[in-house]
């Protein structure tokens, strides 16, 4: 049964899913490409581009990706199953955060995360951008570039992601 | 600065709803405007604190802080009410683009924008992650276990299920003696 197995699948992401969906790109790649092969890196990366360029929060990649394997019930499972463990650790830490304001120990758990995010993140970044781990240069120097332009300007991302369709229509 | 919380579920749930029909090119940034801006829900202070909270806990930054504000002003029915009007929109758009990019992919010059697109994704996530290192630029601890986690998840595709307890535990040993 996909739709069970989805559901569980991403479930476990949703708890994993510390500084938001990108970080947990690489785990949903390995899983649903390179483990069960449900779909190919290309159609993971055609759902990755969609639910980038479509206005709304990049968690919806997810719900893309769920329809991509099991249709429109795959979109709600894998959505729902993306946002409700996570949901409800929002809803009950929210109060207990706040009481925990002033002890040392959040500090800490605050900045001993940010290493992680970053390495998991950039991650996201390789995994997408290296088809099969062979790498391509057009496609690296499309990524490159709109990692400068993200890091140097002040530009609506938006601008990055259109570029990257004109140099892919280009080069690729 | 007066502020003044949604009087209504209804109010809320068009507030959200604003949100997410808007967040083309990324979701924080119309957050910011509609929640302190232009409903004046929040303040300043009040929005970095509730995002910082939301960055820290697993699952979509906004997706979280519709939770969080909802529950603060109407309980449980605000949560559901505000995560349903903030993903409502998107969720229909997303799934239409996707059916219409059904009939077009097979064209090679569609695929190859397409690819181009993701390849220019891609390089957003690294530029996020080069933005998020700035606390520990400095820090050659903090760096090593961001290269560490590269190289476990990125290269040699280890399963986060493995890497993530490991990370979590070497980094919150080393912020605690003060090396990130």
């Amino acid at each position: 049964m996909i739709l069970l197995e989805l559901g569980l699948f991403f479930s476990l992401l949703s708890l994993l899913s510390v500084g938001g969906m990108p970080s947990v790109i690489p785990e949903m790649h390995r899983y649903v490409v390179e483990q069960k092969a449900w779909i190919s890196h290309t159609d993971f990366i055609e759902m990755f581009a969609l639910g980038q360029a479509a206005p709304g929060p990049n968690v919806l990649i997810s719900s893309l990706i769920g329809w991509k394997i099991a249709g429109v019930p795959g979109a709600f499972v894998t959505l729902a199953a993306m946002c409700g463990p996570a949901a409800v650790i929002s809803y009950w830490v929210a109060g207990f955060w706040e009481r925990m304001k002033d002890r040392p120990w959040r500090a800490v758990a605050q900045r001993a995360m940010v290493p992680m995010v970053v390495g998991l993140i950039l991650s996201g970044g390789f995994v997408l951008a290296t088809p099969g781990g062979t790498p391509d240069w057009r496609l690296w120097l499309i990524a490159g570039l709109s990692a400068a332009g993200m890091v140097a300007t002040k530009l609506n991302p938006l601008w990055m992601l259109a570029a990257g369709g004109v140099l892919g229509a280009v080069l690729l | 600065m007066q502020v003044t919380p949604p009087s209504s579920l209804r109010e809320l749930f068009v507030g959200f709803l604003s949100i997410g029909a808007r967040s083309f090119g990324g979701v924080m940034p119309w957050a910011h405007r509609v929640l302190v801006e232009e409903r004046r829900w929040i303040s300043q202070e009040d929005f970095t604190a509730v995002v910082g909270l939301c960055q820290f806990l697993p699952g979509p930054n906004v997706g979280n802080a519709s939770i969080v504000l909802g529950r603060r002003w109407f309980g449980i029915k605000g949560s559901i009410v505000a995560f349903l009007g903030f993903f409502g929109l998107p969720f229909v758009w997303v799934l239409a683009l996707a059916a219409l990019y059904a009939d077009f992919s097979s064209d090679p010059v569609v695929k190859r924008v397409v690819i181009g697109v993701a390849a220019a994704g891609a390089g957003l996530f690294i530029g996020t992650a080069i933005k998020l290192a700035k606390p520990i630029a400095r820090s050659p601890a903090g760096l090593a276990v961001a290269a560490g986690c590269f190289i476990a998840v990125g290269i040699g595709r280890v399963s986060m299920l493995i890497v993530i307890p490991v990370a979590a535990l070497a980094s919150y040993l080393l912020a605690r003696n003060k090396l990130i």
